[in-house]
C-alpha cells in the first residue's frame, strides 16, 4: 500500500493555492470520507487518454506538401499543435460506511454541445455493471485536464440524481519528471457560501491506493509492457537487467542518504535522535543474512561458473567474427581461392 | 666546396636556432629535407659538426648529420667509435623530434646492426636496440623494422630476457611483411630456447599461416621448427592447414619438410623404437637444418606424452608396470620420470615409495578462489578489447573496395 506523504499533500495544496485558485476550489475538503483508489481506475484513465489522443492525431504531412507550401508560414510541415482531447467516464465502486473505495470505471461519451455525459449510455452500462458486480454503484466521474473547471461543475450537477455527492477524479496527462507523486487528484463538491450566495464547489480529498494481489501483479505486468518486440529474449532480459540495475542504484543512494544522516549526527550537526538509531541499527542486524564458510565457498564457485560461461560465450562470439573475418579475407586477396565453395553471405 | 661547408655550417646554425618549438622544429625538417644532398656531398667532413649538437635537444639536426656521416663506407677502426656514438644518440635522442623522420632512423639502426655484426659483438648491440625500438614505437602494438633486428642481438648474445620482454606485447600494426615473419620465427626460437612451447608455437604458427603470395625461406624453416615443437607441446601434429592459410603455403609447404612429416607420423604412431629409427635415418638432413636439438626434445617428450595417457586409464600403477608399458630401462628411471613431470605441473600424482606405487589424481583446481574471480575477469576484460578490434576489422574489410568487387560477381 503506498501512502501518500503528508508533506505531499501540503505541497499540493500550497500548489493548487498558488496556480491562482479558480472560484470552485477549496483547500481541502471537510467531509470526513475517506477513499480508496485502485490502480486499475487509474491505468483505465491513462489507456482512454492514450487511446483517444493516438486516433486523434493528424497523418504526418509528406515533405513535397511541406516544401510546396514553403514560404507560406514558418512552421510548414505541421499545423499548429491541438490541445490535446479531454476524456470523460464513470468511476464505480463500494462505500462503506465512511469508507469509499473506487474499484473500477468505464469510459462514457461527451457532448459538447450540451455540455453533458450521454446519459442512455450511461444507464446502459450501469445496468450491465450492476449484473456482474452487484455491490458497485456510481460513485462518481472522471476526467484529464490540468485542472478542474467551470463546465465541469455543470457535469458534475448532472450526475447529483444517481449520487447524492458524486466524486470527480480527475488525471492531469501531462509528462512531468520532476513530479514523484500520481497527477490524480480528487474533488468532491461542497457548499460553501461565497458573497453570500451559497455556491457548489469542487475541494480537494486525500485518497490512499489500496490493492489485492492479484491486481497489483496485472497492473505490474502491464506497467512493464515494451511496446516494441518484446518477445525476444534479449531485449527481455536486457529490460530485467536494468530493472535490478535501477532498483540497486536507488538502494545505493538510499544507504548512502543514511551513511551521510549518520556521519552528520556523530559530527553533531544534527541533534542525536535516538529511534531513528535503534531503526537503523535493526536495519544492519538483518545483514549479513549468511556468513558459513560452505556458503562463501558455493557462493564463489558458483560465481566463477558464470563468469566461465561468460568467457564462453565471448569466446564462441569472437570466433564467428573471426570466421567471418577470415572467410572475407579470403575472398578478397587470395588469388586461388576455391571456386564454388562457400560464399560469403548465407 | 668551402661554399658548401658554409652552408653546411649556416644549417647547423639553425638546427641550434630552430630546435625549440613543434612548429619550429617542422620547419627545420623541411628545411633538412632539402638539404639533403648538401648533407650527401659533404659526408666525410660532418664529423666534427656533431659534437656541437646536443642529442637530445637538436634530435632531429643530430639525426641527418649522423645519417649522412654513416652513409659512407666505414673501416674497420672506426668501427667501434661509430657503434659507441650511435649508441650514445639512441639513448639521448628525443622521441617525438626522430618519430618525424622515421625511415632515416631507421637507416640509422640498421647501419648500427651491420657495424655490431662486423665486431661481432651482439652483445653491445641488445640494450640500445630495445632504447630504439620503444622509442620509434608508436604504440606498443606496432612492429618496426628493428623489432627482428632486436631480436636476432638476443639470439646471438644469448640474452634472451630482453626478447622475451618485447615479446609480450601483442601486435596489430605492422609496417613490412617481412619483418613479421622475420620477428615471429626469431621470437619462436626465443621461446623455444627458453622453453617456452606454448609461445613458440603461437609464434611460429603465424608465419606458417600469415598472408603470402609466394613463398619463402623463412616460412619453410619455420615449419619445420613448428612441426617439431608442436609434436614436443602438444603430443600430435595435424597436417591439414587452418583456413586462413595462404593457398600458396597450403600447396608448397609439404614438399620442402618431408623428413619432419615422417618423424611425426612415426610420433602418432607411439613407439619409442620406431622413432628413433626414423631419427637415425633422417640425421643428417636434421644436422643440417640445425634442428637436431629440438628433435632430441621431441624423443624424450614421446615418454612424457606415453605416462600421460596412462593417467586416462589408470588410477594407480605400479612404477614396473610403467617403466614396461613405456618402454624404459628401469622402474627407477620410471620414478624420476614421473617426479619431473609432477614438478613440472603436466600430471597430477603422489608416488608411494614404499610399494612402489604411483596414484594419479585429479586437477584439484576447485575453481572457489578469489584469485581465480580475477584471473578470469582480466581474461575477460582481455578477450572484450580483442573482440572490439575484431569487429572494427571486420567492419572495415567489408567496406574494401577489393572484397566488394570480388563479392558482387
Amino acid at each position: 500500500m503506498l501512502k501518500p506523504f503528508p508533506s505531499i499533500f501540503r505541497q499540493i495544496t500550497e500548489a493548487a493555492k498558488g496556480l491562482g485558485l479558480e472560484e470552485n476550489m477549496a483547500s481541502s475538503s471537510s467531509s470526513g470520507l475517506t477513499f480508496k483508489l485502485h490502480p486499475l481506475v487509474i491505468v483505465n484513465i491513462s489507456d482512454h487518454y492514450t487511446r483517444i489522443k493516438s486516433q486523434s492525431l493528424p497523418p504526418p504531412s509528406t515533405p513535397h506538401a511541406a516544401s510546396a507550401s514553403n514560404g507560406a508560414t514558418s512552421d510548414s510541415s505541421s499545423p499548429p499543435p491541438q490541445p490535446p482531447p479531454r476524456v470523460f467516464g464513470c468511476v464505480i465502486g463500494v462505500q462503506r460506511g465512511r469508507t469509499v473505495e473506487i474499484f473500477n470505471s468505464f469510459e462514457l461519451l461527451y457532448d459538447p454541445s450540451t455540455h453533458s455525459l450521454d446519459r442512455a449510455f450511461l444507464e446502459k452500462k450501469q445496468e450491465l455493471y450492476k449484473k456482474v458486480f452487484p455491490n458497485f454503484y456510481i460513485l462518481g466521474w472522471y476526467s484529464t485536464g490540468s485542472d478542474a473547471q467551470e463546465s465541469d461543475m455543470q457535469i458534475h450537477r448532472d450526475l447529483m440524481d444517481i449520487n447524492e455527492s458524486p466524486l470527480y477524479v480527475l488525471l492531469n496527462p501531462s509528462i512531468n519528471p520532476a513530479q514523484k507523486d500520481l497527477p490524480v487528484t480528487i474533488y468532491e463538491s461542497e457548499l460553501h457560501v461565497i458573497d453570500g450566495i451559497p455556491q457548489l464547489i469542487f475541494v480537494q480529498s486525500s485518497y490512499t491506493i489500496e490493492t489485492v494481489e492479484a491486481e497489483r501483479i496485472s497492473i505490474d505486468h502491464v506497467a512493464h509492457l515494451k511496446p516494441s518486440d518484446g518477445g525476444s529474449a534479449a531485449t527481455q532480459l536486457a529490460a530485467h537487467l536494468t530493472g535490478i540495475h535501477s532498483a540497486i542504484k536507488m538502494l545505493n543512494s538510499r544507504i548512502r542518504v543514511l551513511h551521510h544522516y549518520l556521519l552528520a549526527m556523530q559530527k553533531g550537526d544534527i541533534p542525536c535522535e535516538n529511534s531513528l538509531l535503534r531503526e537503523v541499527s535493526s536495519l544492519l542486524r538483518r545483514l549479513p543474512a549468511i556468513e558459513s564458510e560452505k556458503f562463501q565457498d558455493d557462493f564463489l564457485m558458483e560465481y566463477n561458473d558464470t563468469l566461465l560461461i561468460s568467457y564462453l560465450a565471448m569466446f564462441t562470439n569472437c570466433s564467428s567474427t573471426m570466421n567471418e573475418l577470415v572467410d572475407k579475407f579470403n575472398t578478397a586477396y587470395d588469388r586461388h581461392s576455391r571456386r564454388g565453395g562457400r560464399s560469403a553471405f548465407i | 666546396m668551402n661554399l658548401n661547408m658554409n652552408s653546411v655550417e649556416t644549417l647547423v646554425a639553425q638546427i641550434h636556432g630552430l630546435s625549440g618549438s613543434i612548429s619550429d622544429i617542422n620547419q627545420l625538417h623541411s628545411l633538412l629535407k632539402q638539404s639533403e644532398d648538401l648533407f650527401q656531398s659533404e659526408s666525410t667532413r660532418l664529423a666534427p659538426l656533431l659534437t656541437e649538437l646536443d642529442p637530445f635537444m637538436h634530435s632531429l639536426g643530430y639525426l641527418y648529420i649522423l645519417d649522412a656521416c654513416t652513409s659512407a663506407p666505414i673501416s674497420k677502426e672506426q668501427a667501434s667509435e661509430l657503434v659507441l656514438s650511435i649508441a650514445r644518440f639512441i639513448n639521448l635522442c628525443a622521441a617525438e623530434q626522430i618519430r618525424l623522420a622515421p625511415d632515416k632512423f631507421t637507416s640509422v639502426c640498421k647501419r648500427f646492426k651491420d657495424q655490431v655484426m662486423l665486431l661481432e659483438d651482439p652483445m653491445q648491440g641488445v640494450a640500445p636496440m630495445l632504447t630504439a625500438i620503444r622509442k620509434l614505437q608508436l604504440s606498443s602494438e606496432h612492429l618496426t623494422t628493428l623489432h627482428p633486428d632486436f631480436l636476432l642481438f638476443c639470439l646471438l648474445a644469448k640474452c634472451y630476457k630482453p626478447g622475451l620482454s618485447i615479446l609480450e606485447d601483442d601486435i596489430f600494426d605492422v609496417d613490412q611483411p617481412r619483418d613479421f615473419f622475420l620477428y615471429c620465427y626469431y621470437g619462436g626460437m626465443i621461446c623455444i630456447g627458453q622453453k617456452k612451447f606454448s609461445k613458440a608455437l603461437e609464434l611460429l604458427h603465424n608465419v606458417v599461416t600469415a598472408p603470402m603470395s609466394i613463398l619463402n625461406a623463412i616460412v619453410v624453416e619455420a615449419y619445420k621448427k613448428y612441426i617439431l615443437v608442436s609434436l614436443i607441446h602438444v603430443g600430435q601434429f595435424s597436417i591439414s592447414f587452418p583456413k586462413y592459410t595462404s593457398s600458396v603455403a597450403q600447396r608448397n609447404l609439404k614438399n620442402f619438410s618431408q623428413p619432419y612429416l615422417e618423424l611425426a607420423n612415426s610420433y602418432g604412431a607411439g613407439k619409442i623404437s620406431e622413432l628413433e629409427l626414423c631419427v637415425q635415418a633422417h640425421n643428417e638432413k636434421f644436422e643440417f637444418d640445425k634442428n637436431l636439438g629440438l628433435v632430441k626434445q621431441v624423443v624424450s617428450c614421446m615418454y612424457k606424452r606415453n605416462i600421460q595417457r596412462l593417467t586416462q586409464t589408470y588410477l594407480t600403477l605400479s612404477l614396473q608396470d610403467i617403466a614396461n608399458t613405456v618402454q624404459l630401462n628401469s622402474a627407477k628411471e620410471a620414478e624420476m620420470h614421473v617426479l619431473q613431470m609432477i614438478q613440472d605441473g603436466e600430471i597430477y600424482a603422489t608416488i608411494n615409495q614404499k610399494d612402489g606405487m604411483v596414484r594419479f589424481l585429479e586437477d584439484p583446481e576447485q575453481y572457489k578462489t578469489c584469485e581465480m574471480i580475477e584471473r578470469i575477469d582480466s581474461s575477460i576484460q582481455r578477450i572484450m578489447m580483442l573482440s572490439r578490434k575484431l569487429t572494427d576489422m571486420d567492419e572495415q574489410l567489408s567496406c574494401d573496395p577489393l572484397y566488394l568487387a570480388k563479392v558482387s560477381l
